[in-house]
């Protein structure tokens, strides 16, 4: 069993576009089954992590970044902004476990909530070792689609190996939680 | 809105901290914005900040239309060290600002706008928070106008 279905004891929400699939996909949703059915269906539908890997940003040199890329790796998606204390507090972590983890397969990609040249300075000051892909303030209504009802950050999204969406997590992840994530998922995928 | 089963919350998917969802409000909850007409050269905006919130002092700005409003003098905040940010200054409760009005206007209705950032102590910051509402200034004379309450904040629209 995953973190997230753990920590996810009840249906999530589903944006209309990603409902219409899942009706369409699933026939069998009687309106008398509905209940049950609609609550079943729609976890496995928030499993799916391909709204995350369809993503493109650019970096903060301006470059377009297909998050496809690192398709195939644990992926951390952390939607973050300068101006989010508890987001800066939490990097430093990211990055010593990007440094240990990366040759393991795991990936960080930041979403930064932000400006280019404001994410460029702290992304140097603070040596980050991954990319952060700037979102601006439109990234905070793409965490939205994602699952960020309440619009605030940090929030990370992590896809397994298989482009599943493992967790999701409003608020700093701590290291004791990301650490059990991780094993479990570079288990899995072992 | 989407019809949802019985018993779920619609913020429950984001809970990867079992209950942080559910226990944070959205930002216009958690920072209330109101303002009202002290008289007709003067109006007070007030922002109720609910416990365990904060507000950003230098993220908070006000503006007034169609007749703009003199500079702002903002009250003193909490201060607070930010490692990157240096020594900043927070608001909690009630922070109430006095916009002085660049001329006399009795009986117009003027738009209030609100720009503000703010966090919660459990450890989650919202977006800049744009907002606004409108109120009608009384006559010369009268009695202070009532409070008016913000329309809900643009990302819950």
């Amino acid at each position: 069993m995953t973190v997230a279905e753990e920590s996810t004891p009840v249906a999530p929400p589903v944006d209309p576009r990603r409902r219409r699939l899942l009706i369409g996909g699933a026939a069998a949703v009687a309106a008398t089954a509905a209940g049950i059915a609609w609550f079943e269906r729609s976890r496995a539908s928030s499993q799916d992590g391909s709204a995350v890997l369809a993503l493109v940003l650019p970096d903060v040199d301006g470059r377009e970044q297909p998050l496809a890329q690192w398709r195939g790796k644990v992926l951390i998606v952390n939607f973050w902004a300068t101006w989010c204390a508890p987001c800066r507090e939490e990097m430093p972590q990211f990055i010593a476990v990007q440094k240990r983890e990366g040759p393991n397969g795991v990936q960080f990609v930041g979403i930064a909530v932000d400006q280019a040249d404001k994410v460029r300075d702290f992304t140097k000051e603070i040596g980050l070792n991954y990319p952060a892909l700037i979102g601006g303030l439109g990234a905070i209504e793409l965490s939205k689609a994602l699952g960020n009802d309440l619009a605030a950050l940090p929030f990370t999204i992590v896809l397994d190996r298989a482009g599943r969406v493992a967790h999701t997590q409003l608020g700093p992840l701590k290291t004791a939680q990301l650490d059990a994530l991780l094993k479990d998922l570079l288990h899995a995928a072992a | 809105m989407l019809a949802l089963p019985p018993g779920t919350s619609p913020t429950a998917y984001a809970a990867g901290v079992p209950g942080l969802t559910a226990k944070l409000l959205p930002p216009e909850q958690a920072f209330r914005f109101s303002a009202r007409a002290l008289d007709a050269t003067t109006l007070e905006a007030r922002f109720d900040v609910a416990d365990g919130y904060y507000l950003y002092r230098d993220k908070l700005h006000f503006t007034v239309e169609p007749i703009a409003a003199r500079p702002v003098e903002l009250p003193a905040g909490k201060r607070k060290h930010d490692e990157f940010f240096g020594d900043v200054e927070t608001y909690r409760g009630q922070v109430v600002v006095r916009l002085p009005l660049a001329e006399a206007s009795g009986g117009r209705t003027l738009t209030v706008h609100a720009d503000s950032q703010g966090c919660a102590d459990v450890g989650v910051c919202y977006p800049p928070n744009p907002q606004q509402l409108k109120l009608v200034v009384p006559a010369a004379g009268a009695v202070p106008g009532a409070y008016v309450e913000a329309a809900p904040a643009r990302w819950f629209k």
